[in-house]
């Protein structure tokens, strides 16, 4: 029986050692749970095996859901115990970031620059608050009747987008808002109340309202919206026609080659997001009991895309992100007044001139730039000769290579130094037999050369009068040695200083 | 159709045609498209409003008895609102471009910090001056005189000839000047312009200059009949973009073309009783509209295929 071993330490070595891993016991079988109904896994776990410790270890791969699931719920817990007008905010912050997930769906999911969204918003929040006030729709039949006007207006937003692109089509949609504003404001009936419906139904009750529960209500609605959004974000940026839109943003023509039908995806894209913009238009009058004409306003337009930018185009983190940064400038100050929108603005630029993908974008931009900087000053401090690059080295499967190879290096460096005259006159004067020190560590350096290249002499001529010749060899089985040069050397130990000379001479120009 | 209307409507033209073609010119050569030049329109009429009230009791006190005042006045406040148009061109030349032009993602970087420009510097002249309208002094002439029989507004001709000969001006120095060739250069290729010793950056300040120039005239211009207010460069921004657009982003005489037919159609959709000046911009767009679906690059727009 083997006799007790003590466990062995490992210490801490490597680039991320704060990274969060586990460490199963290898017998166990891997159980992941699946997201219902479908193949995918819920937490991005992969399985590594440490080479230092020979062991299995499972990552997270993906540490974002983590953070939602810490953002998110955090909202959801602290909210309920703030001020009124706080909870108000938290709100407001929940419509918009659902407007701007699903904004993001158009605009960097399919790179299509619409700003057609609060007006698909505004036109289907009045379509529900006229179906409800003048056609006696009762309120929870609201949110399908603004989806299905979003889904008529996305039909018709689509049908272009399919042919323009660009700062076009973004000219287009501002259009198209604009029509949507005249278009309301014309309507006879809603000319007394200034074009705008008031004493819409809604979800919180008529004597809750601007009561504590009543907002409390409010915001909890508020918040499944937007985790709703951002269910309709996933199912549809990371499944099937999420990658074909990506595949269409980055090259229309080389998607199309691969049997993309990019342009039936946007139609998709906008069909499906502008039901879901729909919905939340209804919602939004819901939850004001009103709608005016604001809503189409430019401002309004500009606020929102402001909070898209700043978080990062493209991305739900950023849309969210974004949206807390403006609505808690935007409404939490309400005492600065109008510096608000500079301080916004103030944001806008800041982000704008120091990152390249919005406050989302700032982790992968650090990361390049420090690798940039490493690489740079890696660069700067390591002198070729001989030693293997750290772009070289991920390429020889054999390490014991590149430190063979460094050590070469460093005895090469070590011996240039003792190099000198007075050695060589040594050498000259006795090429055999006992030498100094430093003479010695050359010559046995020397001797333990590789193969190709290495240098032979060559006697020439009868054994009684012969002279010496200084030849190379190849190296390579079967081909003859080199001549050096046409020089003949009439003893054998002015050969043997010729090679030594030339042996020292590539050294120094190692 | 009366006489007046067509000039009424070649006046507007001659406004948005400035603000267009700054917009275009700044799009094809560096790259960016200016939101801020709404704000550039605003600082611009304040710049004159200010150089008006200063500069009135002076041109009366020096040339009040030779009759010439009010052009001297007039020249004087079109050269402030031009260099104070030129002077915002530099801001936005030193925030907007000259910190990223190089780096990753630059059009909507850029697009993304003039917008915040534009809405900066309307929230601050709202600070500063509140949102009270000034109105400048009527100084390219009152009045009308009749030519062919018609009724005609001289402030409106002035308005006209005078844009036109700066326009004119402007794309003769950029087609003869040794400057102008450069920025059709940078136009044409920018790369390919930078290997034969053209200086993106050298090139870019003159044309902002030019395109905030440009602007301001338009204010001073447009303010004959608007008021100067904080907000007054929204309208002009957006119709200005619009015609850029409907033009062909780039093209100068598609910018003309789009800019005549948007002051026509403004024209007439004011003059339409059944229509009126609240459907001016919902007319527009609808015309914009039609027009983008049957040419998706604007009136003079090439397709970028064809260009690559």
């Amino acid at each position: 029986m083997a006799p007790q071993q003590p466990e062995k330490r490992f210490f801490e070595v490597g680039r991320r050692p704060h990274e969060i891993t586990l460490k199963p016991d290898g017998g166990d079988a891997w159980r992941r749970g699946r997201v219902p109904l479908t193949k995918r896994h819920w937490l991005a776990w992969r399985g590594i095996s440490n080479p230092k410790s020979l062991r299995r270890e499972r990552r997270l791969l993906d540490k974002r859901p983590l953070w939602w699931t810490i953002g998110l719920g955090g909202l959801l817990v602290v909210t309920p115990f703030l001020s009124d007008q706080a909870i108000n905010i938290a709100a407001i912050f929940c419509i918009f970031s659902a407007i701007n997930v699903i904004w993001t769906l158009i605009i960097g999911t399919a790179g299509i620059f619409s700003l057609a969204t609060m007006a698909v918003v505004g036109m289907a929040g009045y379509a529900a608050a006229a179906a409800n006030v003048y056609l006696g729709v009762p309120w929870p039949l609201m949110m399908p009747v603004g989806a299905l006007v979003g889904l008529v207006l996305g039909g018709f937003l689509a049908l272009p987008s399919t042919r323009l692109d660009g700062l076009y089509y973004a000219l287009l949609t501002l259009g198209v808002a604009e029509i949507c504003r005249v278009f309301v404001s014309q309507i006879k009936l809603l000319a007394p109340t200034n074009g705008s419906i008031n004493q819409v139904g809604s979800f919180i009750p008529a004597d809750w309202l601007l009561q504590r529960p009543g907002l409390l209500l409010g915001f909890f609605a508020a918040f499944a919206l937007l985790l709703a959004a951002l269910l309709v974000f996933r199912l549809i940026n990371s499944e099937r026609l999420g990658l074909l839109l990506q595949a269409a943003r980055e090259d229309e023509a080389f998607s199309e080659a691969n049997g993309i039908d990019y342009r039936r995806a946007r139609l998709w894209v906008f069909i499906l997001s502008s039901a879901a913009l729909g919905a939340i238009g209804a919602f939004y009058v819901m939850f004001y009991r009103s709608i005016s004409l604001a809503v189409f306003s430019l401002d309004q337009l500009l606020l929102l895309f402001a909070m898209i930018v700043i978080g990062g185009l493209g991305r739900s983190e950023g849309a969210v992100l974004g949206t807390a940064i403006v609505v808690l400038i935007d409404k939490g100050m309400l005492d600065l007044g109008p510096l608000r929108i500079i301080l916004v603005t103030a944001v806008m630029i800041v982000v704008a001139l120091t990152s390249h993908h919005g406050l989302t974008g700032v982790r992968m931009q650090f990361r390049n730039f420090r690798n940039r900087k490493k690489s740079e000053s890696r660069a700067a401090r390591t002198e070729k000769g001989g030693e293997v690059m750290p772009e070289e080295a991920t390429e020889i499967t054999d390490k014991q290579q590149v430190y063979y190879r460094l050590f070469d290096k460093r005895i090469r460096d070590q011996l240039k130094t003792q190099v000198t005259p007075e050695l060589i006159a040594e050498h000259r004067a006795k090429p055999l037999g006992q030498h100094s020190d430093a003479l010695d560590r050359v010559l046995n350096y020397f001797r333990r050369g590789e193969m190709p290249d290495k240098y032979a002499i060559l006697r020439v001529g009868p054994y009684a009068a012969s002279t010496y010749k200084v030849l190379a060899f190849s190296g390579r089985p079967g081909h003859p040695p080199r001549v050096v040069d046409d020089k003949l050397y009439a003893t054998m130990d002015e050969a043997y200083h010729a090679v030594f000379l030339l042996r020292v001479n590539d050294l120094l120009a190692s | 159709m009366d006489a007046g209307l067509i000039v009424y409507a070649l006046y507007l033209a001659a406004i948005y045609g400035l603000m267009a073609i700054g917009i275009s010119l700044l799009w094809s050569s560096v790259g960016m498209v200016n939101m801020a030049h709404g704000a550039t329109f605003a600082i611009a009429g304040y710049a004159a409003y200010f150089a008006a009230i200063w500069g009135q009791p002076l041109a009366r006190d020096l040339l009040g008895t030779t009759g010439w005042d009010i052009p001297a006045l007039a020249v004087f406040i079109g050269l402030v609102a031009l260099l104070a148009g030129a002077l915002f061109g530099i801001v936005i030349y030193l925030v907007a471009f000259l910190p990223i032009h190089d780096k990753e993602n630059f059009a909507v970087r850029s697009l993304i910090i003039t917008l915040a420009l534009n809405l900066a510097t309307v929230q601050m002249l709202l600070w500063a001056f509140g949102p009270q309208q000034k109105a400048l002094p009527r100084v390219f002439g009152t009045g009308r005189f009749t030519a062919l029989g018609m009724s005609i507004r001289i402030d409106q001709v002035v308005t006209i000839v005078a844009t036109t000969l700066l326009l004119g001006s402007v794309l003769a120095w950029l087609r003869r000047s040794r400057k102008g060739l450069e920025i059709r250069a940078v136009m044409q290729n920018a790369e390919g312009a930078a290997l034969c010793g053209i200086s993106t950056r050298k090139t870019a300040l003159p044309i902002m200059m030019l395109t905030g120039a440009l602007a301001g005239l338009a204010a001073v211009l447009l303010s004959q009949n608007v008021f100067v207010s904080p907000t007054a460069g929204v309208t002009p921004l957006i119709k200005g973009l619009t015609i850029a657009l409907l033009g062909g982003l780039g093209s100068v005489p598609g910018a003309v073309a789009g800019a005549v037919l948007i002051g026509f159609i403004e024209a007439a959709t004011g003059a339409i009783p059944f229509l009126g000046q609240r459907y001016v911009l919902f007319v527009q767009f609808t015309f914009i509209v039609c027009v983008l679906l049957i040419r998706p690059r604007g009136l003079g727009g090439l397709l970028d295929e064809t260009r690559e």
